[in-house]
């Protein structure tokens, strides 16, 4: 590939990533417009919550960012690296700096915590160890602390299968972790939870953010949550973005706008 | 009580009676004189002493002939454990490149499917008979033989089930930054595990059998046995391969039923 004209530098080792969006859009193979021009620029070191109902774009955005879904037209960077037309090796590379976090947490059921925590040093292990299965004692520890991060520790060497809904999604933060992320995209991680897991996951990835100073970009759809553990609140619509902005200022009126509709008893964890 | 409102009867209701039609027809014309099979049964009122003789023969085994049945054994055996292996082995990267989710890659995807179902396609005695033209009487021969035949089932079995397999989690490693393959290792082959080992141990036991019909054709293994004493019209000999066999197949049934209770 050519040399990338990027506007900022790649960020230095360690330091987290800023995105920036120049006129994006995405196009799904059956015509749906999921993203229509979105520019957006978000600083390194943010906790973003994105809003909107289903359909609005909010997934889109987020698997965007890394790539899962391509961008059609336009322009992506994150932490210096263009990522539209990033291809091969240059993508997993970035990838492998980017956690993500599924609603259906995405673990293998079948084989050990550590194993699926092990996940997260895919693109930074040598090929040959990750096919043997031959982790080095460093990403071994990488992959402990980052359990004990999330308070998993005691459940290393059980089999994923065995955990509640919130313990596999703590599961995932952690193999997030393990990559010594620079950025932290998190995809309606608590949709499939009951309340007081919610919080318990949304305290972990608020500390990610303030203890680690990763960026965190965050799709909800419960308002309190997004109001309450984002500082940045993004609202999309049809896929554009229609409100941009304070997360703790942001009212009901905001939400009604985002939504196109008045807000009920649904959109919000705590009645 | 409101009146009900029941829902219109769903269209294509005709389809069971069409089927049934379809297969009656097929039936008819298979047994038609000018389209079908010729056959009579008059053919076993004029042969069934033949076979009654053959029969009453076989009930009596030669036991004195089981020292001869050892040697031959144990190399049926040991050609439907290397052959497990060797096929096994092949067939599970194999698996992976057949099936959508680990190879999302249509072009290689295709071609290992279509190739795969030619491997399949051919019987597994053509296979031997062919081989021993190759590479000459014996076990090698049976073994390349067994191989072939499978890749063949575990390619198809082990790939259907990779695609029934929840496929979410194999997003987690792109996301991650991972190869193919590494992501295939990882995440896919914990999940298709247990689905492999029961193919492998399934295609162990129809080893066992094949490859005593293997030695028909000069493959190796009881097979040969079976040639010679069959040639000589030794029926109580056969009777004792058979059941040498049988007791054979319902070990090996036994000994992966305990293995598959473990797997779950």
């Amino acid at each position: 590939m050519a040399p990338a004209t990027t506007a900022v530098p790649p960020a230095p080792p360690g330091t987290p990533f800023a995105i920036r969006m120049r006129e994006v859009t995405v196009r799904y193979p059956n015509g749906v417009v999921a993203l229509d021009r979105i520019s957006l620029d978000i600083e390194a070191g943010e906790m973003v919550s994105v809003v909107g109902l289903s359909g609005s774009g909010k997934s889109s955005l987020i698997r965007t960012i890394n790539a899962l879904v391509p961008v059609t037209s336009g322009e992506l960077e994150v932490g210096g690296h263009r990522i539209d037309g990033a291809r091969g090796r240059e993508l997993r590379a970035v990838r492998g700096q980017i956690g993500m976090i599924f609603q259906g947490f995405n673990l293998a059921k079948r084989t050990t915590v550590l194993n699926n925590v092990l996940v997260g040093r895919l693109s930074h292990a040598p090929w040959w160890r990750t096919m043997l299965g031959a982790y080095t004692a460093a990403d071994r520890r990488l992959a402990f602390e980052a359990l004990d991060r999330v308070e998993i520790l005691p459940k290393a060497y059980q089999r994923a299968a065995d955990l509640s809904g919130g313990q596999a999604q703590r599961v995932a933060i952690a193999r997030a972790l393990t990559q010594e992320p620079r950025l932290v995209l998190a995809d309606e991680p608590v949709a499939s939870l009951d309340p007081p897991t919610a919080h318990a996951v949304m305290g972990d990835l608020r500390r990610i953010n303030q203890d680690l100073g990763i960026t965190v970009l965050t799709n909800l759809h419960l308002l309190d949550l997004a109001r309450r553990y984002g500082t940045r609140l993004i609202g999309l619509r049809a896929g554009r973005i229609v409100y941009d902005g304070d997360a703790a200022s942001a009212d009901d009126a905001v939400f009604e706008e985002i939504y196109g509709r008045s807000i009920g008893a649904q959109d919000v964890l705590e009645k | 009580m409101t009146d009900l409102q029941i829902p219109a009867k769903p269209r294509g209701r005709w389809k069971p009676y069409a089927a049934t039609l379809v297969i009656v027809a097929i039936t008819a014309v298979t047994l038609s004189p000018q389209w079908g099979i010729a056959f009579g049964f008059d053919a076993i009122s004029r042969n069934w002493q033949n076979g009654v003789g053959k029969i009453l023969e076989m009930l009596s085994p030669d036991f004195s002939f089981f020292p001869r049945t050892v040697a031959p054994l144990l190399e049926t055996l040991q050609m439907a454990v290397i052959a497990t292996l060797v096929g096994s082995l092949l067939g599970l990267p194999l698996s992976m490149w057949a099936a959508r989710p680990t190879n999302p890659n249509s072009v290689t995807r295709t071609l290992v499917r279509t190739a795969l179902n030619i491997v399949r396609s051919v019987p597994d005695l053509l296979y031997a008979a062919v081989l021993v033209a190759m590479v000459g009487v014996g076990a090698l021969p049976g073994i390349l033989a067994l191989v072939m035949f499978n890749l063949g089932t575990i390619v198809k079995l082990v790939s259907e089930s990779i695609e029934a397999n929840d496929t979410g989690l194999l997003e987690a490693g792109s996301a991650a930054g991972g190869t193919r393959a590494q992501i295939n290792r990882a995440l896919a082959l914990p999940e298709v595990a247990p689905a492999f080992i029961n193919q492998t141990l399934y295609v162990f036991e129809l080893n066992v059998r094949a490859s005593t019909v293997l030695g028909l054709v000069g493959a190796g293994g009881l097979g040969l046995l079976i040639d010679a004493v069959r040639t000589f019209y030794r029926y109580d000999q056969l009777s004792l391969i058979i059941l040498e066999i049988l007791i054979l197949v319902l070990l090996l049934d036994k000994f992966s039923d305990v293995i598959r209770r473990r797997l779950v």
